[in-house]
C-alpha cells in the first residue's frame, strides 16, 4: 500500500492521496485514476471588517439606530445560515447520541462535536430545519479538542455554510448560537441565540450566547455568516459558554479524517476516464467487484445515488468507504442500466 | 432519546477545571457589555421610556411575583395567572406608587390572568401587528429606564406541549429497528397492562410505527393520566392495550427524573408552570420567573407577546400579541357576562 502526498490546485492545504487498492497498481490504470482524494479542509472566507455596519465596531451599541443595525445583520445571517444547520442523531458505544451539526460542502461534510460523533462508519441521521433527513455516517472525531466530522452520503446538493476563521476576532464581537436544544423538535423551528465573545482562548472561544445539551455540535457563527465555533460546553453560568474553535478543526483534520492507513476499503476494481464518463477497465478474480458480476467496460453512472461523471469522483467517495460498507452502484452495460450492491472488505493481502 | 446531556455535562466539567487557571491569563469582556449587560442596555432606554407606564409589577403579600400589561387605561392588567396566588395583591407603577389590584378572572390553558389595578392615567400597551422575524430584537421591559434583559426572537410561534408524561418503557437503543421493548419500569403503565420485554409496538392511538422515535413523538402528545390506545405483537400473536400515562415526579425514575433534575440546576430558576401552551414565541432573554408576566416588545416598542414562562436555559415564552388579545377578549366577556348557575 503507498500513500502519496499530492498537492492539488483548489485543495492543496490537507491534501492527502491513497491508492486505493492492489488492483489500482496495474500498470493499465492510468495514473489519475489511481489517486483518492480524502476530504480536505475547508479554508475560511475571506471578510473585511468595513463590510460590517459601524455598530459592530462600537465597544457597544448606543441608540435605536445602532440596535436596527444589529438586528437586520442578525435577522439576515439566520435567513442566509439556517438551512445548513443539522440536527444529528446516532447510535454509537455510548447508545443514542442526538445533537447537531453544520453542513460547510454541497457535497454534505458536516461539522459537529466530538462528543457528538464517533469513530468513522456509524450511520448518522441528518435532519434539516425543514424537517428533511438525509442518512450519513461518521468520519472521526478529536476527543481532546472536541472536534468531529461526519458526511451525508445521500446525494445532494446541500445547503451549506463557508467557514470562517478568528484571526481578526475581537472581544465583544456578536455572534449567533444556532441548535437544536433539548433534540429536534419538528413543531419548532430551529432555535437562534445571540451573544457576544466574551474571552478567546486557544481552541475556545467562550460567549454568553445561551446553550443547552442538544445543542452540542451546533454552529456558531460571525456577523459574516461563517462558522467559528461549534457548541461544546456549558457552565453553571446561563451566560458563559464554551465552542470549540474553528481553528482547532483545521489543526486537527488529519485526526478527524482518520489515519491513511484505515482506508481504504477493498473493491477490486480500476476505473478510467471514457468519453462517456467513468469505466470500469479491471476487475479482479474473487473480489467484492467480481462477486458483484461487475465487468470490464461496464459504466458507472451513479455510486449511492451520486452522479458520476469522471473516475476522480468515483474515486473521491470510495476513498471515505471503511471496509464492511456496502455501496449501491448504477451501471450502464451497452443499453441496459441496472443498480447493484458492492460490499467493500479489507484488503486481502496488505503491501504496505 | 437521551439527549448527550451527560456528555455535555462531563464536559463542562472538565473544561471547567482545564481551563480555571488559564481562563485567568485571557482578558475576558467586561459582563457590562454582555448582550444583557448595563452598557448594552442603555441602548434600549428610549423603549423603556416609551413602555413603563404600561407596566406594572405585581406582590402579593408584598413579594414581587409577576409583572403584568396594561391592556386599558381604566386599569385592566394581563398577568401570569400561575404566579398570583392568593393573598394581599398590590401592584408597583412606574410612578413609584403602590396601588391595589383584584384578580378578575383567569384562562387556565395558557396560564393568564386579567387584573384590575386601582390607578388611573396607565397608558395601554401598543400591539405590534407586523408579523416578527427570527433573530429580531425581544426586550422585557419593566419599571425602570432600562430593560430587566433583552434577547432575540428564538424561534416562530409554536405550540409548547404539555409536561411530559412516559408509559414507563425503555426501548431497545437501535434507531432503525422496530420499536422493541427493553425493559420497564415498574407499576407504572405498560407494567400495568401486562407488556413485557420483547414485546414489538406496531401502532399508537391508531398511527402505525415502525420505529421508538414514532413512538416517542406520538406519546409525547399525552398527559399525565390520559389512556392511550397501543397495538403491540408478541411472537406471532398481535394484541391491544389501553395504556396509562404518568408524569414521574422527581427522584421516582432513575432514567428521566435524573437528567430533568440536572436540567433545572443548569437552567437556572424556572417557571412553576412552563408547558402546555397554545402558541407561543421562544425568545433568548435570561429572566428570572418574576419578571415573567409583561409584555415582550420590539425596537417600535410594540408588543410582539406576553412573557409567559421562564422554561429552560435557553428559552423563555411569549404569548403572540394575537393570541393574547384573543384571551383577553374571553377573559374580557367572562367578567362582564358570568356564566349563570
Amino acid at each position: 500500500m503507498s500513500v502519496l502526498q499530492l498537492p492539488r490546485a483548489r485543495t492543496a492545504r490537507w491534501l492527502l492521496a491513497v491508492v486505493l487498492s492492489a488492483s489500482a497498481c496495474l500498470a493499465d490504470a492510468p495514473p489519475p485514476a489511481q489517486i483518492f482524494a480524502r476530504p480536505a479542509a475547508p479554508r475560511p472566507a475571506r471578510v473585511n471588517r468595513r463590510d460590517l455596519p459601524g455598530v459592530f465596531s462600537k465597544p457597544a451599541p448606543s441608540s435605536l439606530a445602532d440596535l436596527r443595525a444589529i438586528q437586520e445583520r442578525v435577522a439576515a445571517v439566520v435567513s442566509q445560515v439556517s438551512p445548513a444547520v443539522v440536527a444529528v442523531e446516532l447510535t454509537n458505544s455510548e447508545g443514542i447520541a442526538s445533537g447537531s451539526g453544520v453542513v460547510i460542502s454541497s457535497d454534505g461534510l458536516v461539522l459537529t462535536a466530538g462528543h457528538v460523533g464517533d469513530r468513522a462508519g456509524r450511520r448518522v441521521t441528518f435532519t434539516f430545519p425543514d424537517g428533511r433527513t438525509a442518512t450519513g455516517k461518521t468520519i472521526g472525531v478529536d476527543e481532546d479538542s472536541d472536534t468531529g466530522l461526519m458526511r451525508i452520503t445521500a446525494p445532494g446538493p446541500w445547503p451549506y455554510v463557508n467557514v470562517g476563521d478568528l484571526k481578526d476576532a475581537r472581544l465583544g464581537d456578536w455572534a449567533l448560537a444556532l441548535g437544536n436544544p433539548g433534540g429536534f423538535d419538528a413543531k419548532r423551528s430551529l432555535v437562534v441565540r445571540l451573544g457576544r465573545i466574551i474571552r478567546l482562548m486557544p481552541g475556545v472561544v467562550q460567549t454568553d450566547c445561551t446553550i443547552f445539551p442538544g445543542d452540542s455540535g451546533g454552529p456558531l457563527f460571525d456577523m459574516y455568516g461563517r462558522v467559528i465555533g461549534i457548541h461544546t460546553a456549558i457552565t453553571s453560568s446561563t451566560v458563559e459558554n464554551f465552542h470549540v474553535s474553528i481553528t482547532e478543526f483545521f489543526d486537527t483534520w488529519n485526526e478527524l479524517i482518520g489515519p491513511p492507513e484505515r482506508l481504504p476499503a477493498y473493491c477490486g476494481l480500476s476505473v478510467v476516464d471514457d468519453a462517456e464518463g467513468c469505466r470500469l477497465s479491471k476487475i479482479e478474480k474473487n473480489s467484492p467487484a467480481s462477486k458483484a458480476d461487475l465487468r470490464e467496460g461496464d459504466q458507472v453512472l451513479k455510486v449511492d445515488g451520486r452522479l458520476i461523471n469522471a473516475s476522480a469522483t468515483f474515486e473521491r467517495w470510495m476513498a471515505e468507504c471503511g471496509p464492511g460498507e456496502t455501496l449501491r452502484l448504477e451501471i450502464k452495460r451497452g443499453n441496459e442500466v441496472f443498480s447493484v450492491p458492492i460490499k467493500l472488505r479489507s484488503q486481502p493481502h496488505s503491501t504496505k | 432519546m437521551k439527549p448527550t446531556l451527560l456528555f455535555i455535562l462531563l464536559a463542562a466539567g472538565l473544561m471547567q477545571t482545564a481551563l480555571a487557571q488559564d481562563e485567568e491569563d485571557f482578558p475576558s469582556l467586561p459582563s457590562t457589555l454582555y448582550r444583557s449587560g448595563q452598557r448594552v442596555l442603555k441602548a434600549f432606554a428610549p423603549i423603556s421610556a416609551q413602555t413603563r407606564n404600561s407596566i406594572v409589577e405585581l406582590n402579593v403579600n408584598e413579594d414581587t411575583v409577576a409583572l403584568g400589561a396594561v391592556v386599558d387605561a381604566s386599569g385592566l392588567v394581563l398577568t401570569k395567572a400561575s404566579e398570583i396566588k392568593s393573598g394581599k395583591l398590590t401592584c408597583w407603577l412606574a410612578s413609584g406608587k403602590e396601588v391595589e389590584a383584584q384578580l378578575l378572572a383567569s384562562d387556565d390553558d395558557d396560564d393568564v390572568a386579567l387584573v384590575r389595578v386601582k390607578a388611573r392615567g396607565l397608558t395601554p400597551i401598543q400591539w405590534a401587528t407586523s408579523p416578527i422575524v427570527e433573530g429580531q430584537w425581544a426586550i422585557t421591559p419593566g419599571l425602570a429606564d432600562t430593560p430587566q434583559a433583552v434577547g432575540i426572537i428564538s424561534t416562530l410561534p409554536h405550540r409548547i406541549r404539555p409536561q411530559r408524561a412516559v408509559i414507563g418503557v425503555v426501548f431497545r437503543a437501535d434507531a432503525a429497528a422496530k420499536p422493541t421493548v427493553d425493559w420497564l419500569q415498574p407499576g407504572l403503565g405498560a407494567d400495568e397492562a401486562g407488556i413485557k420485554p420483547g414485546d414489538i409496538v406496531l401502532a399508537v392511538d391508531g398511527t402505525t410505527v415502525t420505529n421508538f422515535q414514532q413512538v416517542r413523538e406520538i406519546l409525547r402528545e399525552f398527559r399525565d393520566g390520559q389512556m392511550v390506545q397501543m397495538r403491540f405483537q408478541r411472537e406471532e400473536q398481535e394484541f391491544e392495550a389501553r395504556i396509562k400515562m404518568t408524569t414521574p415526579k422527581p427522584g421516582e425514575l432513575g432514567y428521566y427524573p435524573d437528567s430533568d433534575e440536572r436540567e433545572n440546576r443548569l437552567s437556572g430558576d424556572v417557571s412553576l408552570r412552563s408547558e402546555g401552551f397554545e402558541e407561543a414565541i421562544e425568545h433568548d432573554t435570561v429572566l428570572e420567573p418574576w419578571q415573567c408576566g409583561g409584555p415582550l416588545v420590539n425596537l417600535d416598542g410594540q408588543a410582539i407577546g406576553l412573557n409567559i414562562a421562564r422554561a429552560s436555559r435557553v428559552a423563555t415564552y411569549a404569548l403572540p400579541a394575537s393570541l393574547a388579545r384573543e384571551i383577553l377578549a374571553r377573559l374580557k366577556s367572562k367578567v362582564e357576562n358570568p356564566p349563570s348557575r
